[in-house]
């Protein structure tokens, strides 16, 4: 096996050991029982919402988290001394953070398909999953190697959540109104959020799709490339 | 003639974030199976000198060559070659010492047995318990398994005894002696004198990013010590002392005469502790904190 595979296979056994993949099948289950309490009827207008915000938040959070871990047991650092390239060590986080979501999202969507009646392009939901999922897990570390303590990181994922999620998802339950779409189009989030909308169908939104994909593609690279990259080093280098 | 491992030319390192100029025009070299000591108070430079060799730091100015060829040009086969045991823990807590080991034993081509190592470390029988249930010498002597893991020829080790017991830092000590035994090279950066002494063929004495002197310790005290002889001795029914010169002692009518008195009770070469020629060279105290 190739050392990339190894990183990816040891990320994994260390997600599971600290119960962070657990988690996550946790808040599907979550997901998935709130929507047989919601219906049969209503339930299709939430699986999208739903999806979005495990794609979205529960990456940060959960990628958050597991950095946060590492700097607090200085493993980043030994990291960096033996022969594997920094950028594959990143890289084998964020995979295994799209493992993650995608884990979830194929679970919430089937069950919506086979249960729910809920039509889905499942070849758009899958690229789109993994794109979203890859922009958040990048803000996701971003937020974590600039906070100190486990605290103000909870805290800097809420005012994210408040700034860029929360106005996503009044739009998308009509609790604002359509003049603020211009302004949503810079969050992340209501990238996402279109990109889902998208995959289960909404009609009008291509060219809005076809922007969030640009936008997300271009904001993980520049976000990875001049930010992560560089204080992910500085955050090893410093422990 | 020994093979050079590291050369290090006018090295120099500043910190962008605060501007702190860290080294300053620092050189040396590193023989092939000796253990070079950086020895100086927090803040000196020897942690910025072993992540500059390590190639965590690369912007700095000044050249360093690896086995002849400059640092700046090895990828990251480099660290097949080097084993790095960091002064603070460096583990999963929430994986055993063996799963540890093993998370990092596969990232090598080359690699060791490592249980027999554990076994002699002390952690045999806790090898399947939490590295998080470890108490921090535990955590310690698993640094310095973690760092022989892959059978490097350089280690680099920052403060290894620190925070252990007299018994577990012998057994460091005799395993780092091993390792040169079998031709290692060892960078050792600690604040520990007694370390130094007991280790190092050669030690850097280094003080505000400026290395004062490098030598051998016993030549180190040669140089810096006090050539005096003091002795102990009885006379009137009380103890007394008297410091003589080292030189000439042979013709000392006073030596000589409480010698053949027999009322000697301790008789000692006037050695100084490499803690007092550090202050002597350096004019700055190390804490033994």
């Amino acid at each position: 096996m190739n050392k990339f595979g190894i990183l990816m296979q040891d990320e994994f056994k260390r997600l599971a050991k600290y119960n962070i993949i657990q988690v996550s099948l946790g808040v599907t289950v979550l997901w998935l029982a709130v929507l047989f309490l919601i219906g049969r009827n209503e339930a299709g207008a939430f699986i999208p919402l739903f999806i979005f915000m495990d794609v979205s938040m529960m990456t940060m959070l959960l990628i958050g988290a597991g950095l946060f871990y590492e700097r607090q047991e200085n493993t980043l650092k030994t990291l960096m001394v033996t022969p594997v390239s920094t950028p594959a060590i990143i890289a084998s986080k964020i995979v295994s953070a799209v493992y993650i979501a995608l884990q979830s999202t194929v679970l919430i969507a089937l069950a919506g398909h086979f249960l729910f009646d809920a039509s889905i392009n499942f070849f758009a939901l899958i690229p789109f999953v993994i794109l979203i999922a890859v922009a958040h897990a990048v803000i996701g570390y971003l937020v974590s190697m600039h906070v100190r303590d486990f605290t103000s990181m909870i805290a800097m994922l809420m005012l994210y959540m408040f700034i860029f999620a929360f106005p996503s998802i009044f739009y998308a339950i009509d609790m604002i109104g359509g003049g603020w779409e211009t302004l949503l189009i810079v969050s992340p989030s209501h990238a996402a959020m279109l990109m889902i909308d998208f995959s289960f169908g909404a009609e009008g939104i291509g060219t809005l799709t076809i922007i969030g994909v640009v936008y997300l593609s271009f904001l993980s690279i520049v976000l990875m490339r001049f930010f992560v990259y560089p204080k992910y080093i500085e955050t090893a280098i410093k422990e | 003639m020994a093979e050079t491992i590291f050369e290090v030319k006018n090295l120099a390192f500043t910190y962008p974030k605060n501007g702190v100029q860290a080294l300053k025009d620092v050189s040396f070299r590193v023989e092939k199976g000796e253990v070079f000591g950086l020895l100086g108070p927090s803040g000196a430079g020897k942690s910025t000198t072993q992540k500059i060799l390590t190639r965590l730091l690369k912007d700095y100015g000044g050249l360093v060559r690896y086995r002849g060829k400059n640092l700046r040009e090895y990828g990251d086969g480099f660290y097949e070659d080097i084993g790095v045991g960091f002064e603070l823990p460096v583990h999963f807590s929430k994986l055993t010492a063996v799963e540890n080991m093993d998370f990092f034993k596969r990232l090598y081509q080359k690699n060791i047995d490592y249980s027999s190592l554990m076994e002699r470390v002390g952690l045999g029988e806790d090898k399947n318990r939490l590295v998080g249930e470890f108490s921090k010498g535990m955590k310690v002597r698993l640094n310095f398994v973690r760092a022989l893991l892959n059978d490097p020829e350089v280690l680099f080790l920052d403060e290894p005894t620190n925070g252990l017991d007299p018994a577990n830092a012998r057994i460091i000590k005799d395993l780092v002696w091993e390792f040169k035994e079998r031709g290692g090279t060892v960078i050792l950066s600690t604040h520990l004198m007694n370390d130094v002494e007991e280790l190092c063929d050669r030690v850097a004495f280094i003080t505000q990013g400026v290395i004062r002197e490098i030598s051998t310790p016993r030549e180190l005290k040669i140089k810096h010590g006090r050539r005096e002889v003091r002795v102990e001795y009885h006379e009137n029914g009380r103890t007394k002392d008297k410091v003589f010169p080292l030189d000439g002692i042979g013709d000392n009518p006073e030596f000589l005469e409480i010698l053949k008195d027999g009322s000697v009770e301790t008789i000692h070469s006037g050695e100084t502790s490499l803690d007092e020629i550090f202050i002597k060279v350096t004019g700055e105290e190390i804490s033994h904190e």
